[in-house]
């Protein structure tokens, strides 16, 4: 058998299977940010008045903030004069369905076993395609239409429903929230849009497929949901992106809305490119993610299993308004070779009886820094609120770090927070009992991680669990011995 | 002792008891029983003054008093003990601390000086002796890894050693094997006296083959709907509770 | 200075003259001005520092402060009126009044292996020239700073190898100013080789109408097999804040018993107490106890540095939080890349017995080691109900329900206290602040 070490590097040497690009001509904005590329971007994309004032507002906010020092890493360069900021495929025409998508298009959606055809046939799932910012496919629309279900392009939203994106936009996250927030708001390229009407359960699963293409371009993405009375929506999201040398920017935000007895379930599986073994190059993944329970009885639950990105920066949140509102969040993030993730949450209880639930499960190898920083706020007015959190930490290897910090503020007597957080290593007697019955120690180990995450993955639909125990598994190949 | 009129009680919203009539004297043993979800757990509850039950309406009069305006405290200072059908465990708290402190909270309600140390250990000697119960147990946190039968056994226990005048044992047999149930049953019998009363609230039979009973009430759908002696109970317990369930609808529909 | 400007005016002026300080000797003057650089350099914190946000400090340095540090002397009659008494404690006392010990006062053990003495008589003793300000952790802490460069005085202890006492020693701190003063004490305690010793803290002020402002530093090192049963007592009253530091370090096979109570009434209290792990095979145990009262606003940071393999650390802090009161609670575990076969644990519980209460808490893992046992936990919610209805139906009134539960959810504390005069001294004040808080 090898030992651990050669096993850990092997690990610190894999490639990163889903680097390659595509060449696809690209129409793209000049480097560099200033007020004329955010006209560019909202003359480009022909957007009414109100919403090139709303960037500019989103810019300004920008210009007056600077980065945070908080956070458990070393913030890296970032030059954002450098980037482009609008990168869209060359599109000759409008795309009426996904025979007129770009064979090579397609082709990189194959190769990365997301073939829309076959899920179309197979899993019956609606795809929003975004590829360097701009939708370029959406599949099952009409039927989603017959049901009054908005689902398209952020873009296509401002040009036929501009009265329900005025009416949400920047309402959870607003232009100002967070540096990286206000960047986007002042040069959002585009993203998804939903709109689930009273009393409406979305009969399928909604999908978005995020892939970083072009180089120098950061992703802007931009999704809005909004679940109205009573109806209910399960969203994935899923992102790749290409193998390049420099790191890339992606600072997306997301807003979610559930109004009364609304529910909204976001599952996101994450692979951004996450640099080599030396920490070179990569994605930072800068992500602003929040939900409202704005109405009595609504749900939000997010669920991540994060991989990939060479820093993964983000607390998708939840703001508990309505009164017996729930929210949830279950996150798997893995780290390996150089990559830093700072993930978790932040649950807002506002009404009473409102309730959360966390699970985080981090796995640390090589020398990657993997912190869960979450927040659990109990204002005055949540009698009765209650949170259960559970944060593990499991390391492969001892040049990684693992590391859990949660706030906990709680202003109401009634309330029952509850936390709890364990770190350890993964078992050597587990993989020993696994060895001993013929399984060699790189499945052993994606056993293992598996089983550890399984509580989180449980709450993946079933076409994406699946894809995500496999990614658990590539990922962790052969790390421990 | 114990008169119930026109009992009317809810928790959420949701009502419960619907009208309960019961009269307890001196020295009986009342038997409630009844299928699950009747109301026996309940009764109880708002007998012991439970926060969450709303009294809609009737009156509870014990010893002259009504038993609805008192805190739970001073219910039990004047004399009603629940021994409880899931008791409590209580980290930190020890038993014999939590007894003497109850002991002498009733004492000094009643004008008395609080129990001599020497004079509470040798009570709490006698009545361990009595009901039988585990001496180990004493120093232990309040029920804290109590077996279910230990848990029982430490109810039937402080009901020796508060004395009360009524006591009301809620499926004092719920989660006990048969041996268990032999040694509560003997302790409450060797507290059985002419001045105490007791209510005994069962699903089973079972217990009033070692507990009998002079009365035996049948509770359904929040009310009494068959009061008879000990023989009523060998009926359900041969029948089942099916026959007078039907009995009631007919009535109703009638 | 005068009184009539405002600390913050004082302190951006500059190291100020040893009339203040008020040791001739300058053996420490180099170190001192080092420290005020390094204030300087740190600042004030703002609720904008992640260590102080959640305590605003700025708020309870407002008013003038005094830096002259008066002497404040009392007499054998003040100090019998001075509450700090803890019925049927035997022990050894010395007793400081502002920091400087009143050996008149005082009932020492007798000279031998171990040494008590001012802090200032000490100023040629090597384990002060070894030992002063070096603690890592308190590099980065400003109050710590500003104390090394401007303390007064403090107590000595040194204990020998393999010394012991035969009865705890109880250390009375009080504290009396006419005007508002910053008091800054500093105090430092060696144990050698296989040493052990029982101390007993205890806090209180005399003022009625002036603030004393208390920033304390002890610094406590444990040699190898040395052991150190540390109870602090805080009690002081109203319109008195501190700002506490306890560093320790703790080489192998040695191990260190903290207990920390704070109690009623004084309106600010802050803990830093951190711990560095320099040698193997140690063993740490924290507990911590607050029960706060009416504006109290009581904040506990702790720090576990786990630098070598083979380390045991146990943390745990309850908190009661009664009338308007607010808890901070702040625990990191920190597990460098050599401290294999770590075992670290940290609890922090609380119970918010008043609608106006709050808890803010922290609890933080570090690691960077693979083969450790770490975890941490948090709880905070109200008494159970049912417990409660449990007591109740048993005859016990409200109060004294609440009061036992009280005690039973400070048990695992005050259970692991030794001395048994000290329990009962705890149990009677939990009794009297819970039923006087619930009866206000």
């Amino acid at each position: 058998m090898r030992n651990s070490n050669e096993i850990i590097d092997d690990i610190a040497n894999k490639e990163y299977e889903f680097g390659f690009t595509t060449d696809i001509e690209m129409d793209i904005a000049p480097v560099g940010l200033n007020e004329d590329t955010i006209r560019f971007i909202s003359a480009k994309k022909q957007e009414p008045e109100w919403l090139l004032e709303w960037r500019l507002k989103g810019f300004a906010a920008f210009k007056k903030m600077k980065f945070p020092n908080w956070q458990h890493f070393k913030m890296p360069e970032l030059d954002l004069q450098k980037l482009s900021y609008y990168a869209a495929p060359k599109e000759k025409k409008k795309l009426n369905s996904l025979d007129e998508v770009d064979p090579e298009l397609l082709a990189t959606f194959d190769k990365l076993g997301i073939s829309l055809k076959e899920q179309k046939v197979l899993a019956g799932v609606a795809v929003d395609v975004v590829f360097d910012s701009v939708s370029v496919a959406t599949t099952y629309r009409a039927k989603l239409e017959e049901l009054g279900i908005i689902f398209c392009s952020f873009g296509e939203a401002v040009k036929h429903h501009p009265e329900l994106v005025k009416k949400y936009l920047g309402t959870v996250v607003p232009h100002s929230d967070n540096i990286f927030a206000a960047l986007n708001a002042a040069v959002f390229s585009d993203g998804s849009f939903v709109y689930i009407p009273k009393g409406v359960r979305s009969p399928m699963e909604l999908s978005t497929y995020f892939r970083i293409n072009a180089e120098n371009t950061g992703q802007f993405e931009r999704t809005l949901i909004i679940a109205d009375e009573s109806a209910y929506v399960s969203y994935l999201e899923g992102c790749t992106a290409p193998k390049r040398d420099e790191n890339q920017l992606h600072a997306a935000v997301v807003e979610l809305v559930a109004l009364d007895h609304g529910e909204i379930k976001y599952s996101t599986v994450q692979n951004w490119y996450p640099g080599d073994k030396d920490g070179n190059g990569g994605i930072f993944n800068f992500v602003t993610k929040r939900g409202i329970c704005k109405g009595n009885s609504s749900k939000i639950s997010w669920t991540q299993v994060e991989t990939g990105s060479a820093i993964t920066w983000k607390y998708p949140s939840v703001i508990l308004q309505g009164d017996n509102s729930e929210g949830e969040f279950y996150s798997v993030a893995v780290t390996r070779n150089k990559q830093i993730a700072d993930t978790g949450t932040k649950i807002y209880h506002l009404g009473k009886n409102t309730r959360s639930r966390i699970i985080s499960k981090g796995i640390s190898a090589g020398h990657s820094d993997n912190t869960y920083r979450g927040l659990v706020q109990v204002g005055p007015r949540a009698a009765n609120a209650r949170n259960y959190t559970q944060c593990d930490s499991l390391l492969i290897g001892d040049r990684c770090g693992a590391h859990t910090f949660p706030y906990i503020e709680s202003r109401n007597s009634t309330a029952t927070v509850e936390h709890e957080a364990t770190t350890s290593k993964i078992g050597e007697d587990q993989i020993f009992y696994l060895n001993q019955r013929g399984i060699e120690t790189e499945k052993a180990v994606a056993l293992i991680v598996n089983g550890y995450a399984k509580e989180v993955l449980n709450q993946l639909p079933m076409e994406f669990a699946v894809e995500a125990q496999k990614l658990l598994s590539i990922t962790l190949e052969g790390s421990v011995g | 002792m114990l008169t119930i009129k026109n009992l009317h009680a809810e928790v959420d919203g949701k009502k419960i008891l619907k009208g309960i009539n019961l009269e307890i004297k001196r020295g009986e043993m009342h038997a409630i029983m009844g299928p699950n979800g009747s109301g026996k757990s309940s009764l109880s509850s708002v007998l012991a003054g439970r926060e969450n039950y709303t009294v809609t309406e009737g009156e509870v009069i014990f010893e002259g008093k009504n038993l609805l305006d008192l805190s739970p405290e001073n219910r039990a200072r004047e004399g009603i003990f629940l021994a409880f059908q899931y008791p409590v465990e209580i980290p930190g708290v020890s038993n014999l601390n939590f007894l003497k402190t109850a002991l002498n909270e009733i004492r000094t309600y009643h004008g008395l000086a609080p129990i001599e140390a020497k004079e509470f250990l040798k009570l709490t000697k006698e009545k361990q002796q009595l009901v039988d119960f585990n001496a180990n147990l004493m120093n232990r946190s309040l029920n804290e890894g109590f077996s279910g039968g230990e848990k029982k056994r430490n109810e039937v226990f402080q009901l020796a050693m508060l004395d009360p005048k009524l006591a009301i044992l809620d499926e004092t047999d719920s989660g006990l094997d048969i041996d268990a149930l032999r040694i509560v049953a003997a302790g409450v019998n060797k507290l059985r006296s002419a001045d105490k009363a007791f209510m005994v609230i069962t699903h089973y039979q079972r217990l009033l083959d070692y507990i009998v009973p002079d009365f035996v009430h049948v509770l359904y759908d929040g009310r009494i709907v068959k009061t008879g002696n000990k023989e009523l109970a060998l009926e359900l317990e041969e029948k089942g509770y099916d026959w007078l369930k039907e009995e009631v609808h007919q009535k109703e529909s009638v | 200075m005068t009184s009539d400007k405002s600390f913050f005016d004082f302190i951006s002026n500059g190291l100020p003259g040893p009339e203040l300080r008020e040791d001739a000797d300058n053996a420490i003057l180099p170190a001192r001005q080092l420290a005020f650089s390094r204030f300087r350099a740190l600042g004030l914190p703002s609720v904008k520092t992640e260590e102080w946000r959640y305590t605003n400090i700025q708020r309870f340095l407002k008013d003038s402060f005094s830096l002259a540090q008066e002497e404040g002397t009392i007499t054998a009659e003040q100090l019998k009126t001075v509450n700090t008494k803890i019925p049927q404690l035997d022990s050894y006392t010395a007793v400081l009044v502002n920091g400087r010990l009143q050996i008149a006062l005082s009932k020492l053990p007798a000279e031998g292996k171990i040494t008590i003495s001012k802090l200032s008589d000490a100023a040629n003793n090597t384990q002060l020239q070894l030992w002063f300000d070096k603690h890592p952790h308190l590099q980065q802490q400003p109050f710590a700073a500003l104390n090394a460069a401007l303390f007064a005085d403090g107590l000595f202890i040194e204990a020998g190898q393999n010394a012991s006492l035969d009865k705890p020693l109880h250390i009375i701190h009080i504290y009396t100013t006419a005007e508002n003063a910053f008091i800054q004490p500093r105090h430092l305690l060696v144990l050698h080789k296989g040493a052990t010793l029982e101390i007993v803290e205890s806090s209180v002020g005399m003022n009625e109408t002036a603030i004393a402002f208390v920033n304390s530093v002890t610094e406590i090192i444990l040699e190898e097999n040395a052991e150190l049963w540390h109870y602090n007592l805080q009690s002081s009253e109203k319109n008195s804040r501190h700002i506490y530091h306890t560093s320790t370090v703790q080489k192998a096979d040695s191990r260190y018993h903290h207990f920390n109570f704070t109690l009623p009434s004084a309106e600010l209290t802050r803990n830093n107490l951190s711990v560095a792990l320099t040698g193997s095979n140690t063993e740490t145990n924290l507990h911590g106890l607050y029960l706060a009262t009416d504006e109290q606003h009581v904040d506990n940071h702790t720090f576990v540095d786990h630098l070598v393999p083979n380390c045991n650390s146990n943390e745990l802090y309850k908190g009661v939080l009664l009338d308007n009161s607010n808890g901070v609670f702040t625990g990191k575990i920190h597990v460098h890349q050599d401290a294999q076969k770590t075992n670290a644990f940290q609890q922090n519980n609380n119970l918010l017995m008043s609608e106006k209460a709050s808890i803010n808490s922290q609890p933080q893992l570090e690691i960077y080691a693979d083969d450790v046992k770490c975890s941490h936990g948090f709880t905070v919610g109200r008494f159970s109900e049912e417990s409660l209805f449990y007591l109740r139906s048993r005859g016990i009134g409200e109060e004294a329900a609440k009061t036992l539960l009280v005690n039973a959810f400070a048990f695992d504390i005050t259970d692991q206290v030794h001395i048994p005069a000290l329990q009962d001294f705890l149990s009677e004040k939990i009794r009297k602040y819970v039923s006087g808080a619930i009866n206000n």
